[in-house]
């Protein structure tokens, strides 16, 4: 059990009214200041190449995906969120994903896909919103995963120029 | 292959005492030092040798250092080429071997195409393994890599990519050694050299899936396999093939223990050493057959039970169909049991047991032996568990005898996977209604004869043993789990049995 001392009030506060006026007075003076908060929906936060958003597919410039379902972002992800399965294509790169899904729901965001991609083919972009009236909606198929490479070229340029030692040439 | 040998000490090698790594180990001299390194435990890395094959000594990977007898000078040679002496000193360990095999992986890489990503066989690659234990991390070569057919078919089973190809030749081996009917060389010359057949001829014979198997990168890749997974998301259970009486030892392989994708051949000395054919490699469409659609028990799997209602065939629990299949097998005397040949030991036994409690013997349905049959490992007998079967007192019938007794009987029960393809449902579907017919099978026919169906697991769903051939026995294991409502099959013939006479039934 503990005993609180209560302060013994002075004479000019106990008059009570010149300390409300006091408040009060810390109160408008915010009116006139410039407001920290922010009008979400309306008015987004400012995102740069740094922001580590929602993982997403490249498309590269010929209009095909860069993915070839190698399954290393699937076996990197520590939240099992990814599921890939190949198939065979015509092209060149032989392989390419027949599905590939991002289970928004257990995604952390923590990059691993990103830091394990062979192929440049998957980056954290800058987007952030997520939501769903269901959580079906919610695992993101190769559809609702494709970006073309241009929307994401700032994070590639970041991604390499913080990992030079490793990632040494752009294709 | 070669009939079952214990081996007694009278049969054993004369073996010869080498030095392995500070160890004193025995070799058996008529193996080469690769064997003995293995045998003592010593990780030897190795392309072109292969246990089963001929050793070449092409790759050169396998270097390690050896001197004749302590003290003695030692020298660097392939280990897969070097006869075991007594007393020779062999070491694996040293900066000077490791050296060897830096630099010989080197040249291997030289031109080994960088496409891991794409490679199935990543994962599961001894290029990729040795190169992480042994090989450097940079390639030193400025000059550009060769350029070669990516995608040349060999045939309907083999995929051939030249680029990969560290001509090995175990594949060239194999249809030399193995197969005895050579099909594949070794044409071209230098950095050019590729693996072809002669005259551009598709490959032939039904054993090519091996080669897949044997070649140590990705060179030689399965068409059905081709990009279906990767094989970290395969999980991996010992089984045995199911397509011959000979019952090799096969790994089933799951992708994310759910999709059958692939049969493997496990080694086992006294059945199919290393080797299975493309019959029981490719026989996954038995075992990855969906379900039937929701509402319905025919087009597909059969997750629980079905019985007749006024409608056709009617979904119901495992309980009420085992307790009307009780009342037309008692409410019929004597009736005709018939077993799948693809029965285990212990299905077999639980009804055996029934059928005592029924007053009568059981068969087992034994086609006809296929076109399949070669002088190598398929015996051409559909009838995985024959010899088991036999052994517990169970009589073969012919699928066209058991059809003119079931045209007779009044009452049948038919026990396990496939016997309803077995006895051909187009012709089961002639019998006459007036038959009460009780089916224990992986999915219901559309017979006017069915009465009651449960459905049972697969082989791959299931734990159990059968007798091959030769009476070794094979091991089954549970790769997938079956459908939701599906039970052991030795369980549901010992509930019917206790539906039957419940006094008699004890367990």
């Amino acid at each position: 059990m503990v005993i609180v001392q209560r302060k013994e009030l002075t004479f000019a506060e106990r008059l009570y009214l010149p300390e409300i006026f006091r408040g009060l007075s810390i109160t408008f003076s915010k009116f006139f200041e410039k407001p920290i908060t922010r009008q979400y929906p309306e008015e987004p936060l400012p995102t740069d190449e740094v922001t580590r958003g929602q993982p997403r597919l490249v498309v590269k410039d010929d209009g095909n995906i860069a993915c070839v379902s190698c399954g290393m972002c699937e076996i990197a992800c520590p939240a099992y969120a990814i599921t890939i399965d190949g198939g065979e294509t015509d092209r060149q790169i032989e392989r390419e994903p027949k599905r590939f899904e991002i289970d928004m729901l257990r995604c952390i965001l923590c990059g691993f896909c990103e830091e394990a991609c062979p192929k440049d083919a998957i980056f954290m972009s800058n987007e952030l919103e997520l939501a769903d009236t269901t959580r079906r909606g919610l695992v993101y198929d190769l559809e609702k995963l494709k970006r073309p490479k241009s929307a994401l070229q700032p994070r590639i340029d970041y991604v390499y120029r913080i990992n030079k030692r490793w990632r040494s040439k752009q294709p | 292959m070669s009939q079952p040998t214990t081996p007694t000490p009278s049969d054993k090698p004369a073996t010869i005492k080498i030095q392995v790594d500070g160890r004193e180990v025995e070799a058996d001299p008529k193996q080469p030092l690769i064997r003995a390194c293995h045998d003592s435990g010593v990780d030897v890395p190795m392309y072109c040798y292969h246990p089963g094959l001929t050793p070449v000594g092409s790759c050169r990977i396998c270097q390690v250092e050896v001197a004749a007898a302590p003290g003695q000078p030692s020298r660097v040679v392939a280990a897969c080429r070097t006869p075991v002496s007594p007393g020779m000193v062999v070491q694996t360990d040293t900066p000077k071997a490791h050296e060897t095999r830096r630099e010989c992986l080197e040249f291997l890489l030289k031109n080994h195409p960088l496409d891991c990503p794409i490679c199935d066989k990543a994962g599961e690659c001894d290029l990729q393994d040795y190169s992480f234990n042994e090989g450097q991390g940079k390639g030193r070569s400025s000059e550009p890599r060769r350029k070669l057919e990516k995608r040349k078919s060999l045939g309907d089973v083999i995929v051939l990519d030249e680029e990969r190809c560290i001509l090995c030749s175990r594949c060239v081996r194999f249809f030399q050694d193995v197969t005895h009917k050579p099909q594949l060389t070794v044409s071209g010359l230098g950095s050019r050299s590729t693996i072809s057949t002669f005259g551009d001829k598709p490959l032939t014979g039904n054993y090519q899936g091996n080669l897949a198997d044997i070649c140590p990168v990705g060179a030689l890749t399965l068409k059905p396999f081709r990009f279906q997974a990767r094989v970290w998301n395969l999980s991996k259970s010992l089984s045995t093939c199911a397509e011959c009486s000979r019952g090799c030892s096969i790994t089933v392989e799951a992708l994310r223990g759910k999709e059958v994708k692939r049969f493997r051949p496990r080694f086992n000395a006294q059945v199919n050493q290393y080797w299975m054919c493309d019959t029981g490699r490719f026989a996954y469409a038995p075992v990855t057959q969906p379900l039937a659609p929701a509402g319905s028990a025919l087009g597909g799997r059969l997750a629980g039970a079905a019985v007749r209602g006024y409608g056709g065939l009617e979904l119901v629990e495992v309980e009420p169909a085992l307790a009307e299949a009780a009342d037309i097998l008692a409410a019929h005397p004597k009736p005709l049991v018939l077993l799948s040949p693809f029965a285990t030991q212990e299905e077999a036994r639980a009804a055996l047991e029934l059928c005592a409690t029924l007053g009568v013997a059981a068969r087992f349905v034994s086609p006809a032996p296929s076109a399949l049959k070669d002088d190598l490992l398929n015996t051409g007998d559909p009838c995985p568990n024959r010899r088991g079967l036999t052994e517990l007192g169970l009589a073969p019938v012919e699928p066209a005898q058991a059809r003119v007794e079931l045209a007779q009987a009044r009452a049948a029960l038919l026990i396990g996977e496939r016997i309803q393809e077995l006895l051909e449902p187009a012709e089961l579907a002639k019998l006459p209604a007036e038959l009460r017919l009780v089916v224990f099978d992986v999915c219901a026919h559309d017979l006017p004869a069915l009465d009651v169906a449960v459905g049972a697991p697969t082989h791959v769903e299931k734990s159990g043993q059968w007798l091959n051939i030769d009476g070794h026995v094979g091991v089954l294991n549970v790769a997938v789990p079956p459908p939701a409502g599906v039970g052991p099959l030795e369980r549901t013939l010992r509930e019917l049995r206790a539906a039957l006479a419940p006094s008699a039934a004890t367990r």
